[in-house]
């Protein structure tokens, strides 16, 4: 009889993985910090008075927070019904809808950016123009290059995160609790404010929460559609604080970057502490099916709902994108002799678009690979061993994914580019170590989750039948976990791939991303370049989430 | 006049029919129990009765009113039909107080604070839990959420109270005393019942009536005691109470067990290759002669009672021996055996 192996070398691989996430997720956190704080090794706050003595700095700080503040109140009050009716009613095609609207989730949010300022730009934009042929304006209704327009397109594009954390909280709430006030003599309507909306209030409120802090953390959407109308976020204020190059500049954005830090991680905090509360949680029995809502006469006023907000959010600005990639010549209008690859011949053909793309994929398949490697032991450690401090190398993983894109780039700039030894600024390490940062928690999640469903007497079982543990981990756990791993990968693969935040600041010459040539594009202003490689980058998505979607049974995608 | 009356009702989920064909007069201050085992279509003709599913054809009358008719396309949705209900998982609202859960029917009946109150704390009263008024759910133990939930389905007077498997969370002990409780309040209250279980000792000891399904189909509808001593067929036999299925064959008015000449009056019209059922507690054993012979070939003892196993022709009948000497027959002895009070069903 073998028992499960208990070495001791389990401690030294711990203790070095916990170093390597400590000196890659902590350290460089801390270097932004105390950089913030001390100039020449002093007490010194004059950076942050400096900092947030200037109007512009200052109005960015209250800009980020009005805009995070109104795209979480929009995105709640939008995805809540949408949620509600696509789990909870007979509307039609609802399985449909709810594939799109979790689906706007893999769109790159700059993507979505660019599409919506050739909708909705004062001069040209389709939308636009088709508002005033049908009103016969001659102005423009609609400026995108406003704070309202930022707000638009940050709320499409984050509600998601509201919309998936709610429908999953109204998923798992037992059915009868509502059932139980309809008995007691409640409408359904009185039942849904009596309650549905209480339980569900600290889910709704984490879901805000978490569109709060990503719209919050946005670089891509606030630079394109907000800097051509000078509104400027605490992301742009950072960005053009380390373009300055010198001392001064970084300093000033170390203390910007940690405002934003403080900012997202205490919300992360409170959500998590929230969402812990046991006042919540209840018995549940055997599962009904939910109580279906029958809309009755309200179904069409439903479906056009839901519908025109699938549109919106989703069809119209993919359709733009697409549409403006194979137009001919974007100065004449929307005509059939106006379509063709013309745009689309020299993107393909271009050894300098391939060779970004090329990269972009080689750097997220490098990230992809080691980060599933780690992923897997520290999924293991955590779920699998009980020794103390099993949960740490999680705990790193999540405070770095927490961690605003922005702030992950500036740390790590300040902290390798050779003044605590390493130095590997410019080069593709540091684009891949800071993919790491940010997106591995995801896929220790994936792989801890499926981990934790192998019960350990499967492994007993398998030690019991004589194989040894290697023998067991390659015929028992391997197998089962294979899926999500392959998920973890993707996890991974996927947002490193058209990661633009970091990848702008962290790129060297011969480093130049996707997302980075994207990005310059649509700043010069070559609108149909910018389309074609939007679609391309959509494709390579689309296709990544397919295979994920078949490996996984759906229960996983980006 | 009857307090529930179910005509005709069936219940299809695409080609599935749920429930087939249900028909019942319940009596008012009847206590009426579904027997089933799961899937047997007994929690889908209660969600009927409730409001939770709608019957595809069929009518349903509570009281006066007709709540449910696909025929002339009524349908009143729970809220109005004005019935007490409680769910297997409590269904209690944790963010809610005692007494805020149990006064939520009369809230919305607006009732006047004041009345509401003494009318909550009276039910509390009713079910124990008067000191616990101020607590929330999270506080409170399995069976005193399960309570709260019983006093919130008869805090607004219902005639009729369904109950859906409520005391099945419940750990063995709890659940047997909850059952004189929720008896002693039925006929306290004078309040029509019906109980889903698949427990057949919960509905045999609660019951006036129960009604057996299974596989969507009402098997038998009578008093636990014409259910366990006259079951209607081989499955309702089988789901009330232990006992032993032998094959056997007619020949005139006489049963023969497969395989023996030992025969029984046929007690009822069924002829050819039959199924004899004898319950084990109508089959006495002993060392000294009998109707039948046969083999012990294992024994388990039970505490209270050894469990044997007696090889007769070809078959094996399991004798509960309640005897006072317990130890006194080894496994391949020769005993003697007769049967009482048998039964012949058809073959499946």
């Amino acid at each position: 009889m073998k028992s499960l192996p208990r070495f001791d070398s389990k401690f030294i691989v711990i203790a070095l993985s916990v170093i390597v996430l400590l000196y890659f997720i902590v350290f460089p956190m801390l270097v932004l910090i105390y950089d913030s704080l001390f100039i020449n090794g002093q007490l010194d706050i004059s950076n942050y008075r400096d900092v947030y003595g200037k109007d512009v700095n200052w109005r960015a700080l209250t800009n980020t927070i009005y805009l995070s503040l109104g795209v979480m109140v929009a995105s709640v009050i939008i995805t809540f019904p949408l949620a509600w009716l696509v789990g909870r009613t007979d509307l039609p095609g609802k399985k449909t809808f709810r594939t799109i609207l979790v689906a706007s989730y893999m769109i790159p949010p700059y993507v979505g950016a660019i599409a919506w300022v050739q909708l909705l730009n004062p001069s040209v934009g389709y939308l636009n123009d088709v508002f005033k042929w049908m009103f016969h304006l001659t102005q423009a209704p609609f400026d995108i290059y406003t704070m309202w327009g930022l707000g638009w397109v940050l709320t499409l594009f984050y509600s998601p995160f509201a919309f998936i954390t709610i429908s999953r909280a109204m998923e798992k709430m037992d059915p009868t609790l509502e059932e139980a006030a309809r008995v007691s003599g409640a409408g359904p309507l009185k039942t849904l404010w009596d309650v549905t909306l209480p339980l569900m209030a600290p889910s709704i409120l984490a879901g805000g929460l978490l569109v709060f802090i990503a719209a919050g953390s946005c670089f891509g959407i606030p630079a394109i559609v907000g800097m051509p109308g000078n509104i400027e976020v605490l992301t742009t204020r950072i960005v053009t604080f380390v373009y300055m190059g010198d001392d001064k500049g970084i300093r000033d954005a170390t203390a910007l970057a940690v405002s934003l830090m403080i900012l997202a991680n205490f919300l992360l905090f409170f959500m998590t502490w929230m969402l812990g509360r046991k006042d919540y949680t209840t018995i549940s029995g055997k599962s009904t099916r939910p109580n279906i809502v029958e809309l009755g006469k309200w179904k069409w006023a439903a479906l056009l709902f839901v519908g025109g907000y699938a549109f919106i959010s989703v069809i119209l600005p993919l359709g733009s994108i697409i549409m403006t990639s194979f137009l001919v010549s974007m100065s004449k209008g929307i005509e059939l002799s106006n379509f063709g690859f013309d745009a689309w011949v020299p993107v393909i053909t271009s050894t300098q678009y391939l060779e970004s793309i090329w990269l972009s994929v080689e750097y997220a398949v490098i990230a992809a690979c080691i980060g599933t490697l780690l992923s897997i032991f520290v999924a293991y450690l955590s779920v699998k061993t009980n020794i103390t401090g099993r949960s740490l190398p999680d705990l790193l993983v999540v405070l770095g994914g927490s961690t605003p894109s922005i702030v992950i780039a500036l740390a790590l700039i300040i902290t390798f580019s050779g003044n605590y030894g390493l130095n590997i600024y410019s080069t593709m390490w540091i684009l891949v170590v800071s993919y790491l940062v940010k997106y591995m928690t995801m896929s220790v999640r994936t792989i801890a989750a499926s981990l934790s469903q192998v019960h350990i007497s499967l492994e007993e079982a398998a030690l019991n039948s004589g194989a040894s543990w290697i023998r067991c981990c390659k015929d028992i756990i391997m197998p089962l976990i294979a899926p999500s791993i392959i998920a973890g990968w993707f996890l991974i693969f996927m947002p490193s791939f058209y990661e633009l935040t970091m990848s702008n600041l962290l790129y060297g010459a011969d480093t130049k991303t996707i997302g980075v040539l994207l990005y310059e594009l649509q700043t010069y202003a070559d609108t149909q370049n910018a389309s074609v490689l939007s679609v391309i980058i959509l494709i390579i998505v689309l296709v990544g989430n397919l295979i994920l979607n078949k490996l996984t049974g759906g229960k996983v995608s980006i | 006049m009857s307090q529930v009356k179910i005509s005709h009702v069936f219940k299809r989920f695409g080609d599935v029919t749920a429930v087939n064909d249900f028909n019942i007069d319940i009596a008012d201050g009847e206590f009426i129990s579904f027997l089933g085992p799961s899937g047997c279509g007994k929690t889908t003709t209660l969600r009927m009765v409730a409001g939770f599913e709608k019957a595809t054809e069929g009518e349903i009358v509570i009281g006066d009113t007709v709540v449910s008719s696909s025929e002339k396309g009524i349908f009143v949705p729970p809220e109005k039909r004005g019935v007490g209900m409680v769910f297997q998982s409590y269904a209690v609202w944790p963010h809610m107080n005692v007494i805020d859960n149990v006064g939520y029917p009369l809230k919305i009946q607006k009732v006047p604070k004041e009345e509401r109150l003494a009318r909550v704390m009276e039910m509390l009263e009713l079910v124990h839990l008067k000191e616990y008024a101020e607590r929330l759910p999270s506080q409170l133990s399995g069976g005193q959420q399960q309570r709260v939930a019983l006093a919130r389905a008869l805090v607004a007077r219902p005639s009729l109270l369904l109950l859906d498997e409520p005391l099945s969370n419940l750990d063995a002990k709890l659940r047997e005393s909850m059952r004189f409780e929720i008896s002693q309040i039925q006929k306290k209250l004078g309040i029509t019942v019906i109980y889903v279980t698949h427990d057949q000792s919960e509905a045999m000891t609660m019951s006036d009536r129960i009604v057996c399904m299974s596989m969507g189909n009402v098997q038998q509808i009578g008093k636990p005691y014409e259910i366990y001593s006259h079951p209607a067929n081989k499955m309702v036999a089988d789901f009330v109470g232990l006992i032993n299925f032998l094959d056997a064959e007619t020949k005139g008015d006489r049963v023969f067990i497969k395989g023996t000449d030992y025969s029984f009056a046929n007690p009822g019209e069924k002829t050819g290759n039959v199924v004899l059922a004898v319950r084990p507690e109508n089959i006495t054993m002993s060392m000294n002669g009998g109707h039948m012979k046969g083999i012990v070939t294992d024994k388990f003892y039970l505490g209270d009672a050894i469990d044997y196993r007696v090889q007769v022709g070809e078959s094996t009948v399991r004798v509960i021996d309640k005897g006072a000497d317990l130890d006194a027959v080894p496994a391949g002895r020769e005993v003697y055996l007769d049967f009482d009070r048998v039964m012949v069903f058809d073959k499946d």
